[in-house]
């Protein structure tokens, strides 16, 4: 599979209803290394009520500078949630159902880790 | 106008606080925000290839990226639609040693096939006219 | 004692660089038709771009990326493709007009036709480019340009009423006879031509050629600050002598000699020479300029291997695409077309794509993953979103304004 097969993929719940687009994926270097760095693993899906370049991440970050263009920025991507990739149950591939989240699935905080983690 | 939600549509109130996840026990990167269009520079600082793409494998009940994918896909990326394999070009991951700014790999971009336009350019034109190959003075 | 040299050199390079192509033709067509009242907008324009270059510069030492790695990186394929496509062409066309500009000099100094010299022309401006390094060619064109200051002499000899050029200056009004929207229009075109886009890929490319650190930002900053606003007194200077002789004599600007024209009244031969040997250096410069950025703008958003340090089997894409793009312009221009026309669409065309490139800069000077602790300050951001809206208005008025009158005819 590959990555640009899920972004801008349409999501809907278990009931089929709509919950918005995969507008990015959040990538995790966990697990023992392939050559120096480990490889990403597909941690989850970032799923927002538009599709669209999140124009650098605004809404996840704490970048607030220059302040006027942030507001504006992060307005455009409200209601973004992060989805664990566990709680994916299926994803389709171009005009399929796109991805498809599983009963009991959980919505979390899109923010990046402060320094993401490193 | 990108697609959208309408407003009645949307399933959740825009404003809710949602809680933290568990913090993964690594570095973050958001495909989109921070690997994907990046530079790929080889040991040395040269430039090798933008991240195109990349392609990710199921392995012991993980997903996990394996190569970088690269190659002459604007019109695909821009447009949408996905090209046949066989254009795209490959940087395996395990010769990734860092992901900052750019992607740094651990070779010589000479090793990779990715780079076979600026090659053949060099060998066949540019290497022909005269003072190609100096220093400029 | 060797900083303070290589500051002297890169100021004076900055203000014989500053001027190019369309600065000489903008200027002097607005002074010969509105005299003083446009000169609030150079004011504008060279704070404008020394904002924009300094910012440019500082992102570019301090991230190692220039504008379009940049623009790519944040922008994506989709808009990051549609800003290259408009800042290419742009681009491309302010090239054209720049090697004309190197004929019409030439023209004018020799009574050779011009058309004879176009090709002359892109030859040598591509011969430099293939073997001059980056830094001899960049001081040699900026210190040679600095013979422009002959205008700044001659506007002294012609003893103007400076009380006159003053009050116009400063209190700028429409002048009666010409229509508000034309001089809205040159007030765009004028701005453009202060604030062109390639100045910023070039001035970010070059900072990574020259492989600035942050250490190398004080020395950039004085570059920018003393250098880029005494260009722009240059600048005035050329509207000031063709406000001074041509606008009384009602004499419209169209071709070189008439731009000069002041020059060789107030000090005859000598003085025309001096001039003309400026504004060769000065196209040429110009067109060495947009012709890397040119290149630039291609590889840097194709992620090719790029710049002059690179020998140029190191780089042949990016040579190859400059190749090409001098190539075109010189067989455009000799399809004969009048530079001078050229060059007036160049500048607003320029004002048209500004926003495209501005935008993104401003943004990633204040992202800390690529400044760490040099983003930009507040004084800094508070400056720069004045300009964005400055930027955006020029942008979008300068087409219906160029179509409302007709090109300013």
């Amino acid at each position: 599979m590959i990555l640009s097969d899920l972004l801008d993929a349409r999501v809907h719940d278990a009931a089929g209803r709509a919950l918005g687009f995969v507008v990015d994926v959040r990538l995790v270097l966990d697990g023992p290394p392939d050559g120096v760095l480990a490889p990403p693993r597909l941690h989850g899906l970032l799923v927002s009520p538009r599709t669209g370049t999140s124009f650098l991440g605004y809404e996840r970050t704490d970048e607030n500078a220059p302040a006027v263009l942030a507001r504006w920025f992060r307005r455009r991507h409200r209601g973004t949630f992060l989805v664990l990739w566990d709680d994916v149950a299926a994803s389709g591939t171009d005009e399929g159902p796109g991805v498809v989240l599983r009963d009991g699935y959980r919505r979390w905080d899109p923010a990046l880790p402060p320094h993401r983690g490193a | 106008m990108s697609p959208r939600l309408r407003r009645g549509e949307r399933p959740f109130p825009p404003d809710e606080r949602l809680p933290e996840p568990p913090r993964p026990a690594g570095l973050v990167l958001d495909a989109r925000l921070h690997l994907l269009d990046r530079q790929v520079v080889d040991v040395r600082g040269d430039p090798v290839a933008i991240v195109d793409d990349v392609e990710l494998e199921e392995r012991d009940g993980r997903v996990v990226a394996t190569d970088l994918l690269s190659g002459p896909v604007l019109a695909t990326r821009v447009f949408g639609g996905r090209p046949p394999r066989s254009r795209w070009h490959r940087v395996a991951w395990r010769h990734v040693t860092e992901v900052g700014v750019v992607v740094r790999l651990g070779v010589r971009g000479e090793t990779l096939d990715v780079l076979w336009v600026e090659r053949w350019l060099r060998e066949h034109v540019v290497g022909r006219v005269p003072g190609g190959r100096h220093d400029p003075e | 004692m060797k900083k303070f040299l290589a500051v002297a050199l890169g100021v004076l390079t900055a203000i014989g660089g500053f001027v190019d192509i369309g600065d000489l033709v903008t200027n002097a067509v607005v002074g010969a038709r509105f005299g003083m009242s446009l000169v609030w907008v150079v004011v504008v324009g060279v704070v404008g771009i020394c904002l924009f270059a300094q910012m440019s510069g500082r992102v570019a030492a301090v991230s190692g990326r220039a504008t379009f790695e940049i623009i790519r990186e944040r922008l994506g394929p989709r808009v990051g493709g549609a800003n290259l496509v408009a800042s290419f062409l742009v681009t491309v066309l302010t090239l054209t007009a720049e090697i004309g500009g190197i004929a019409l000099a030439l023209e004018l100094a020799s009574s050779v036709e011009r058309r004879l010299w176009i090709p002359f022309a892109g030859l040598a401006v591509w011969l430099v480019l293939w073997r001059v390094k980056f830094s001899v060619l960049e001081n040699a064109a900026g210190l040679l340009g600095l013979a422009l200051v002959g205008f700044a002499v001659a506007l002294f000899q012609l003893g103007p009423d400076w009380g006159e050029l003053v009050a116009q200056a400063t209190r700028p009004q429409v002048p009666a006879g010409e229509p508000v929207p034309t001089y809205w229009y040159y007030a765009v075109a004028l701005f453009g031509a202060a604030m062109t886009p390639y100045e910023v890929f070039f001035f970010s490319s070059g900072a990574r050629e020259e492989k600035w650190t942050a250490k190398d930002l004080s020395v950039s900053r004085a570059n920018v600050l003393i250098g880029f606003p005494l260009g722009g007194l240059l600048s005035v200077a050329i509207a000031g002598c063709a406000a001074v002789v041509l606008l009384p004599r009602g004499i419209d600007v169209s071709t070189l000699s008439e731009i000069t024209l002041p020059v060789a009244l107030a000090g005859g031969k000598v003085l025309l020479a001096l001039v003309i040997l400026g504004v060769v250096a000065a196209t040429f410069g110009a067109a060495l300029e947009t012709a890397l950025s040119t290149g630039y703008t291609l590889a840097q958003f194709f992620g090719w291997s790029w710049g002059k340090y690179h020998r140029p089997a190191q780089a042949a894409r990016f040579h190859t695409a400059m190749a090409v793009a001098v190539l075109v312009g010189t067989l455009v221009l000799l399809t004969n077309v009048d530079p001078v026309a050229v060059t007036e669409y160049s500048v607003v065309f320029s004002a048209v794509a500004l926003p495209l490139t501005y935008l993104p800069i401003l943004v990633v000077a204040n992202d800390r993953e690529y400044m760490g602790d040099h983003v930009n300050g507040r004084a800094t951001n508070a400056l720069g979103l004045v300009y964005l809206v400055v930027i955006l208005v020029a942008s979008l008025a300068a087409i219906p304004l160029m179509i409302a009158t007709g090109a300013g005819g």
